[in-house]
């Protein structure tokens, strides 16, 4: 089996089951130990070093590498499970080489997604925060079950359209921020600064971060802090969006009731 | 009952945070209940110690061995349960709370917040490691009886 596979056609395959798997939000660690994996089933000496931003893959004692650029990327979970799977069935020999290698191309076009009906709903059950139970009152928790399903659809919506990074979320903080500050100035709701935390739950890089620092502490310095910064940075632009939101509608409220 | 309507709504959050995050249709439901046994967890510590670092810990130790747990059982890898149960622990509203008041030019707030959330995302960090030390002691355990099972 392994006179059949050429080492470049190896390296190329392994390069592109690393860049889905760091696209779709797999930790470093795991894509190193996925692609080392797969190489040795091919009975190849596969080194692999991957960064947040770049994947090496190289044979060992050869001078040739393979170097795959990655931009940072949505979590997409049901890519790296089927990748795992492939990789699974690989080593265990129930597939072969040009099998994955089919699959591997055919898992990188393919857009696995729920609907969006069905996304939609989830980010309307994250917007009800935990943290927030008996805290909040419960109409403020309603409202922030739809004022999250807006903030998440503008965010959703914009992010393929826009090609600067972090005017998406920022956009979503700003929908948040500018409906929640409606619904409070109208009366209707009773705390404005409860419903933006809740229903900005689908939105802030939380898990992140939490990520960012367990690749820290697995040693994977690099991804960890550019994880980290990243976060960082999409939590500003969501905090200014929602700033920007509350002031735009303080300022119409200021005008009606000035016309009034 | 409060601890009844808190496991039901952080079952729900983390399904919804897997419908977001694409999981595997077959990892929804052991995602939520770990999600939803990590926040009761985290919810029962609080009552006894007001901290951030000790509630955060448990319930990262929870969703550590029963995520690796269920990522055997399921055969999915690890972090497709985490990453979903993780979403109602993590200290995003935080970190966004803290750079809005970055934004407002409220230096002593910023400071604070942004230190909560550091300390929220370390805490987990750390009891992910403590949880996975953990699992690989119990990990023959598990696969022994596993195969038992199977072979039944």
């Amino acid at each position: 089996m392994d006179q059949s596979i050429s080492e470049d056609e190896l390296i190329s395959v392994c390069g592109k089951v690393g860049k889905i798997l760091l696209t779709s939000g797999a930790e470093t660690s795991r894509v190193e130990g996925t692609v080392e994996y797969i190489g040795r089933a091919a009975h190849y000496e596969i080194t692999c070093h991957a960064t947040i931003t770049a994947l090496f893959v190289g044979v060992k004692n050869q001078t040739k590498t393979h170097l795959v650029k990655v931009r940072l990327g949505d979590f997409n979970l049901e890519k790296v499970d089927e990748i795992n799977t492939m990789s699974r069935k690989f080593v265990n020999g129930q597939i072969d080489f040009n099998e994955l290698k089919k699959t591997i191309n055919q898992i990188d076009k393919k857009v696995i997604d729920f609907t969006w009906p069905q996304k939609i709903f989830g980010a309307a059950l994250v917007s009800v925060a935990p943290m927030l139970l008996f805290k909040a009152t419960w109409a403020d928790l309603g409202l922030a079950f739809f004022v999250g399903i807006f903030g998440y659809l503008a965010a959703a919506l914009s992010s393929p359209r826009i090609k600067t990074p972090y005017v998406a979320a920022g956009l979503g903080g700003f929908t948040v921020g500018f409906l929640a500050a409606v619904l409070q100035s109208l009366g209707i709701a009773t705390s404005a600064g409860n419903i933006i935390v809740s229903a900005l739950m689908p939105l802030v890089p939380g898990v992140a971060i939490t990520n960012s620092f367990r690749e820290i502490i697995d040693r994977n310095t690099i991804s960890g802090v550019v994880r980290a910064v990243d976060a960082i940075i999409i939590a500003g632009s969501i905090g200014a969006g929602v700033v920007l939101g509350a002031s735009l509608s303080a300022m119409i409220f200021n005008l009606i009731g000035g016309r009034l | 009952m409060r601890v009844l309507i808190e496991l039901v709504v952080s079952f729900l959050s983390t399904v919804g945070f897997g419908l977001v995050t694409n999981v595997p249709r077959r990892s929804l439901l052991p995602a939520g209940i770990t999600g939803s046994l990590a926040w009761v967890a985290y919810y029962l510590v609080l009552q006894v110690d007001n901290g951030l670092i000790l509630p955060n810990f448990t319930a990262a130790i929870v969703i550590g061995i029963l995520g690796n747990i269920s990522a055997v059982m399921f055969r999915v890898p690890v972090n497709i349960i985490y990453v979903p149960s993780l979403v109602s622990l993590v200290p995003g509203g935080i970190m966004y709370l803290g750079m809005r008041s970055f934004t407002l030019g409220n230096e002593i707030r910023t400071g604070r917040y942004m230190f909560n959330a550091l300390t929220i995302a370390i805490a987990l960090a750390v009891g992910f490691v403590v949880a996975e030390v953990l699992f690989y002691k119990m990990k023959p355990f598990l696969i022994h009886s596993l195969q038992r099972r199977k072979n039944n």
